[in-house]
């Protein structure tokens, strides 16, 4: 193995073929972009594009691991608006911003067990269980402040640690880049690491590919399903402390669809929502992709309409291309 | 003697790599009950979904009353009176019997459906058939012996008169089997056709006329089950001398490696004791549905277990999930592949090291690439697996190539007992004699072999000892060299005979 080429060898990874598409893809409409308005170009427009992509993102990478085990993940816009309500409260009250995402980490965690819990012990389908918890989490994120969005954060730990706290997740750069793309990248290869290298990581693709054979080969299902809620709950967690670092203060209706955000991600860049496919690599391409686009409209004046109807085509698109190739190779291996 | 309803003569019909029928002749009269005999796969359910219009035939003549029929398709079978009552039952869980018996062909008034005329419907073919059953029952709640009248009455419903039944006893109890037998002998008397599908050959002298037995995709005989005797069917069933397809290595018998003792486990795990020793392979056999498959599930722990101990080399082991097994040196490659055995998105690698994650990964779970190659590379040359690469996805491989994978991936690590489930089923010669050969291998080393496999002449030729299981319960044990294809069947079919015992009370698990 060791005497092919780089490339070769790249290509060889599953999942890598759709992945490069979608690079293709977000290049391909980069450029288109650019043509019609050269501002798109811009560094500074780049360096908003990487920030606003970040959330995707992470979110994308939470909802991936769910997907590539065949579950999927409805509660994680509930738990971005629950870290960035509960943080945010605890900040205005004055607490330690250290201990009030510590908080608002438990808080997420602990619905990402249950998610788990249900999913994998008690067999829930992944749907209804997860819908259950994100009501429940949105419900938590409305009660935190008694139903209304809290003041800002400076008002309670002071302007400086406000700032502070403001410029680490958001407003802050580090090497002339945007410390939200930091986050978001350092995570990306922690949870990329995890998947593709680790012991955990192949047990979820097992479970996604055939749960009784993984059953049967001694993997905890329960204990690798739950994994895979708690990097979404992970994930989520820090998508709702950079909102609050965004807002200054915890919104009440914070990551607001975000969990079908995350699945178009994840679909555009090739992860399967059948399980047992796709790769974080693609999970990146489908973030960049769609934030690309949204931006790319953006910029040449196109409403939020045309940005939601266009968004909704390539994500069907994407997900027709991979149907139509599945079903090819399909009748290929009939015929053989 | 009645007039000939179907007649089938030369039917051949070939899958990929498998002749399932060679020149096959059938005959069924009205008003009599002929029993289709043979092995597992000798073609019996292949032939009779021809007879249904499920398979079209490439060879031979195919008359239904009379009548030439070319390809037949299912709605036409239907038409003319041909309906099959399956192993599995085929009903709508959640609609009620009456919903069940017309589904597809609903009768509707003007606007809606006429409920009241489809129940009153139902009600005069079940009380014609003496069958308590209230058509507004959800069928997911009748027991499945009711479950099974219906589907006989919602035959009848649409005026069946050649009804095929295979295995319609398997999962009913002596006083259901009496009430089955009881319709049949009606419809029987009603000149309907029935061919009767069943391993169980002592019940055949209640109900049976004529008996057609096949072997190998073959027609062998057929005669009037008054001119017979038990052992001359098995034996035209049986038939064939064939252990040389087999290769054998000599081992001496050495200490005790492995013991199940008082296992239970549901209706199918009835208190299985047995043991395997060093330099020896056990065969399990047994018709289909005698338990092997769910005693092998309940010692790997993917079933739970009521009671029993497992002993390795003489120690106590608690196994409640696979976890424990693999631990503990016992390894199970499950009976279905596709659905237990291999991850089929997946490529070669991630399967073969699946379960032996804890080998090739370091203290952090990090898989290390250079040890997880080497597991790999050594598989593939080891089974001789062909494929250009192991990021092949396993799902493309051939039947073959795939048990391989499956036996491969528990061959990697140092284990005490393997346990076989049916490991050659749906592979080609050459590679069942690669199987048998690591079988073999494994012997040598001293590990305890397990091979439950329903091919008789396979499990006469590899294994050492015989476990004969039916009904959920071992009812022999027989050396491999003493033995005959005859004495194995015969306790295969050793059934509690429930229609004599059924007042002892013995059907409650």
């Amino acid at each position: 193995m060791n005497n092919k080429s780089p490339i070769k060898k790249l290509l060889a990874v599953k999942g890598m073929g759709a992945a490069l598409t979608a690079f293709v893809g977000l290049i391909i409409i980069y450029i288109a972009f650019g043509l019609i308005n050269p501002a798109v170009f811009s560094s500074n427009n780049i360096l908003n594009l990487l920030r606003s992509m970040s959330k995707y993102l992470l979110i994308g990478i939470a909802q991936s691991y769910v997907l590539i085990t065949g579950n999927i993940d409805l509660s994680i816009g509930s738990m971005v608006a629950m870290s960035a309500m509960i943080s945010a409260t605890l900040m205005t009250l004055g607490t330690n911003p250290f201990l009030a995402v510590l908080v608002a980490l438990v808080c997420c965690l602990v619905i990402g067990v249950i998610n788990g819990i249900l999913v994998g012990k008690f067999k829930l389908p992944p749907f209804i269980a997860t819908l259950g918890t994100m009501f429940v989490g949105r419900g938590i994120a409305y009660m935190v402040n008694n139903n209304r969005n809290t003041d800002a954060i400076a008002t309670g730990v002071g302007k400086e640690t406000g700032d502070a706290f403001q410029n680490f997740f958001y407003y802050g750069t580090t090497a002339g880049i945007y410390n939200t793309f930091w986050i978001a990248i350092i995570m990306f290869v922690i949870f990329f690491f995890l998947l593709s290298k680790t012991r955990t990581g192949r047990h979820i693709y097992a479970i996604g590919s055939n749960i009784d054979a993984a059953k049967l080969s001694g993997v905890n299902v329960v204990a690798t399903t739950t994994k895979t809620y708690l990097v979404s709950a992970v994930c989520s967690w820090v998508v709702g402390l950079i909102l609050c670092a965004q807002a200054g203060m915890g919104n009440m209706e914070a990551g607001n669809m975000y969990e079908m955000y995350g699945v178009a991600a994840g679909v555009i860049g090739g992860v399967s929502p059948l399980g047992g496919t796709g790769i974080l690599l693609g999970t990146l391409a489908g973030s960049a992709v769609w934030q690309t686009l949204e931006n790319g409209l953006n910029m040449i004046g196109a409403q939020v309409g045309i940005q939601r109807l266009v968004i909704g085509i390539i994500v069907v698109v994407a997900v027709l291309l991979d149907v139509v190739l599945r079903s090819g190779q399909f009748s290929k291996k009939k015929k053989g | 003697m009645n007039e000939v309803i179907v007649s089938m003569e030369n039917i051949c019909k070939t899958f990929p790599g498998v002749k399932a029928l060679d020149h096959v002749s059938f005959e069924l009269r009205a008003g009599e009950v002929m029993a289709l005999l043979g092995e597992n796969g000798a073609g019996k359910s292949t032939l009779m979904k021809v007879l249904s219009g499920v398979y079209t035939r490439d060879e031979g003549s195919l008359k239904i009353f009379g009548k030439d029929y070319g390809d037949l398709t299912p709605k036409q079978a239907q038409e003319v009176g041909v309906a099959i009552i399956h192993q599995e039952l085929n009903m709508c869980r959640h609609l009620s019997v009456a919903e069940n018996m017309f589904l597809g062909r609903e009768i509707s008034g003007r606007i809606a459906l006429n409920n009241a005329k489809m129940e009153q419907e139902a009600k005069r073919i079940l009380d014609d058939l003496k069958i308590d059953i209230d058509p507004k029952e959800t069928v997911g709640e009748l027991p499945v012996s009711k479950q099974q009248m219906v589907e006989i009455a919602k035959a009848l419903s649409i005026n069946a008169k050649i009804l095929i039944m295979d295995e319609p006893t398997s999962s009913l109890t002596a006083r259901e089997i009496e009430d089955l037998f009881r319709i049949i002998k009606k419809l029987k008397s009603e000149g309907k056709g029935i061919v009767y599908i069943s391993h169980r050959l002592e019940e055949l002298q209640h109900i049976v006329d004529r008996v057609t037995v096949m072997r190998d995709g073959q027609y062998i005989t057929s005669m009037h089950f008054g001119d017979v005797t038990m052992e001359q069917i098995i034996s035209y069933m049986v038939g064939r001398e064939i252990k040389e397809k087999f290769p054998r290595v000599e081992c001496e018998k050495g200490k005790k490696v492995f013991e199940v003792r008082n296992l239970n486990a549901g209706k199918m795990v009835r208190d299985i004791n047995f043991s395997v020793y060093e330099g020896e392979i056990v065969g399990f056999a047994g018709l289909m549905g005698a338990g092997r498959t769910e005693t092998t599930r309940a010692i790997f722990g993917v079933d739970p277990k009521e009671s029993g101990e497992i002993y390795v080399d003489d120690k106590k082991i608690e196994i409640k999930c696979p976890m424990d097994a693999i631990r503990n040196g016992v390894v199970l490659a499950p009976e279905d592949r596709k659905k237990d055995g291999l991850c089929t998105k997946l490529s070669i690698r991630h399967n073969l090291t699946l379960p032996n994650l804890d080998i090739v990964c370091n203290r952090l779970g990090v898989v290390i690439g250079k040890k997880e190659n080497e597991l790999c590379e050594k598989a593939v040359v080891d089974l001789k697996i062909k494929t250009p690469s192991v990021e092949v996805d396993s799902g493309n491989l051939s039947g073959g190539n795939q048990q391989k994978v499956v036996v491969g991936k528990w061959l990697a690590r140092d284990s005490r007992v393997v346990i076989f489930d049916e490991p050659t089923r749906g592979i080609d010669v050459g590679a069942k004699v690669e199987i048998y050969n690591l079988m073999n291998e494994l012997k040598k080393q001293g590990i305890a072999v397990m091979f439950v496999s329903s091919e008789m002449p396979e499990v006469m030729g590899i294994a050492d000892r015989i476990i004969v299981m039916c009904d959920g319960r071992i009812t022999g044990e027989v050396m491999a060299r003493e033995t005959t294809q005859n004495e194995i069947l015969t306790l295969a079919t050793t059934f509690e005979d429930k229609k004599i015992n059924s007042q002892s009370g013995k059907e409650e698990v």
